[in-house]
């Protein structure tokens, strides 16, 4: 589903590269977390997934195509396919908690009678019930990221991105969005997922990939965050 | 498409940025109306040198043995007078064509500047107080003393017609003001390109976060843009129409209620204020998409 060939990407004006030949495999419907220090280039790393940067050497692949291939008026198309979500939630202050989630529809060309029904059942899946006239800023911070990966999830994309987006929870908003995720990838949908988390990495049991310097140090089915070999 | 969104958006837009929407508008009046008016003044210029021949052409007026300026004038210029004359004009190697004007057609063409007394049942001037007339184009205006005094001396001529007495102060004033009314113009649409710019810039910042959430759920860079576009076409329409009103007030005040009376040349009208009209529009459109076009690619380049 998403396939990194030595990918290096070098920043204008930096000494040290973000990321290091990196080689990485992630198959469809896999829960991959992304771990390593602040800068060692997992955000980076997301971002060439959705083409928001490009590679200086290398290739990446997602969903069988080499994006940096693709024209410039497909990469809407390629980013309708991956949804994501951040640590700052990036909500619309000034549009309700449904009409956020509609818009991810509504600029992406779906009819009206596809966002009524959608909308709501999305905000039911994401535990929102009945709070779709809320401002955002009359939510808690977990239920504002749960706005945030409802309107990553309404057009139902093949890969969900995540970076960081337990970064500015509490504890107990944490283990929800994580749940909420963990559903999210029994459904299908394939996650990666940048955390600098220990204990909540040790909790999931699922695949690490760790990047230190932008080089990948660990990959390992099932891991923790400090485990070793 | 969900058109509902784009309008909303265009809605906003121009509430938000009003004064500097009104800003664009007001600069887009004033460029365009210097840019119409000349456009008008170079159609004008071309009216006066149809009226009166270019500044390359002396004309040669023969004796009509009616109303003749040349007391050496005996009657009508005959064939063999004629003869003589566009021989030596011929022969002139500063005289590059020749043409021949006669009495009705000096007389239809005063007609059409519609001096009083010309036309109607019992007019005042006929054809026959009309003179024929050879109007040569020089190769080179600065020559006209050489070929004057080949010819003027011969019989048959009448008097020498020095068109730059007639036109030269007309097509100086029309010049001048062409020259300052472009120069305005230029600076001016200068100035609206960088208001324009300007616009786009404070808009784009300020919806910056729609727009990075719209990249990346993946909306089209087309639907990114089209709010913006149709905010400056719709500021383009306003400055275009007002620049139009201006130019008809420019052609009805001016033009018709003062210069019309004057009947030195002929003025220009409303089909030449169409034609100007048509030119400072799509310039105007021009000046607020291209740049829209280019800097939305800019900001918004997914
Ligand atoms: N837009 C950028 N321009 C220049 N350098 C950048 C940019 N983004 C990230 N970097 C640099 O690249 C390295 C990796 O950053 P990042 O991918 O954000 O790491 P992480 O998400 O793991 O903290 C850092 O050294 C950072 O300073
Ligand atoms: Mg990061």
């Amino acid at each position: 589903m998403i396939r990194f060939e030595k990918v290096s990407k070098a920043y204008p004006g930096q000494a040290r590269p973000a990321l290091n030949s990196l080689s990485i495999d992630i198959q469809k419907g896999e829960f991959v977390f992304l771990v390593g220090q602040s800068g060692s280039g997992k955000s980076t790393a997301l971002k060439l997934m959705l083409r928001e940067q490009r590679p200086t050497t290398g290739r990446v692949y997602v969903a069988g195509k080499e994006i940096n291939r693709l024209a410039g008026w497909k990469v809407p198309r390629l980013r309708r396919q991956v949804g994501t979500i951040f640590q700052d939630f990036r909500l619309l202050t000034n549009k309700t908690v449904a009409e956020n989630v509609a818009f991810a529809m509504q600029v992406t060309g779906h009819s009206n009678r596809e966002i009524r029904q959608r909308v709501p059942e999305t905000l039911e899946l994401v535990g929102l019930d009945g709070k779709g006239d809320r401002m955002p800023d009359e939510l808690s911070g977990g239920e504002q990221q749960r706005v945030a990966v409802a309107r990553a999830f309404i057009n139902r994309p093949m890969i969900l991105i995540a970076d960081e987006p337990t970064g500015n929870l509490d504890p107990g908003n944490t283990v929800g969005i994580m749940r909420l995720l963990d559903r999210i990838n029994r459904s299908g949908t394939t996650i990666v997922m940048a955390t600098h988390d220990v204990q909540m990495v040790d909790q999931m049991r699922k695949r690490v990939i760790e990047l230190e310097h932008g080089h990948l140090v660990r990959d390992q089915v099932q891991g923790g965050y400090g485990a070793q070999f | 498409m969900q058109l509902r969104y784009v309008f909303t958006e265009l809605r906003q837009g121009l509430r938000r940025n009003l004064s500097m929407h009104v800003a664009v508008a007001l600069t887009l009046l004033v460029s365009l109306t210097l840019a119409g008016v000349g456009l008008l003044l170079r159609e004008q210029a071309q009216l006066t040198e149809e009226v009166w021949g270019d500044e390359l052409q002396i004309t040669f007026y023969m004796c009509n043995g009616a109303n003749d300026r040349n007391p050496q004038c005996a009657g009508a210029v005959d064939d063999s007078q004629k003869k003589v004359i566009t021989d030596a004009l011929e022969d002139n190697r500063y005289v590059d064509k020749i043409e021949e004007e006669s009495q009705e057609q000096a007389y239809e063409r005063l007609q059409a500047l519609d001096v009083e007394g010309v036309s109607g049942p019992d007019p005042v001037v006929r054809a026959e107080d009309m003179w024929e007339s050879y109007w040569v184009t020089m190769t080179d205006p600065h020559h006209s003393a050489e070929i004057i005094e080949a010819v003027a001396g011969l019989d048959g001529i009448d008097h020498v017609g020095d068109v730059h007495e007639v036109t030269g102060p007309i097509l100086a004033a029309v010049d001048g003001l062409q020259s300052a009314a472009l120069v305005g113009a230029i600076v001016l649409i200068v100035a609206a390109l960088l208001l324009v710019a300007n616009t786009i810039r404070l808009a784009a910042f300020a919806r910056r976060r729609e727009i990075g959430i719209m990249r990346l759920v993946g909306a089209s860079t087309l639907y990114i843009a089209l709010p913006f576009l149709l905010e400056s076409l719709v500021v383009a329409l306003v400055g275009i129409g007002l620049s139009g009103v201006a130019l008809a007030a420019v052609m009805h005040f001016g033009v018709e209620q003062r210069l019309s009376s004057t009947a030195v040349t002929q003025w220009v009208g409303w089909e030449e204020f169409f034609s100007s009209f048509a030119i400072v529009a799509l310039l105007g459109i021009l000046l607020t998409l291209v740049p829209t076009l280019l800097l939305t690619r800019k900001y918004i380049k997914v």
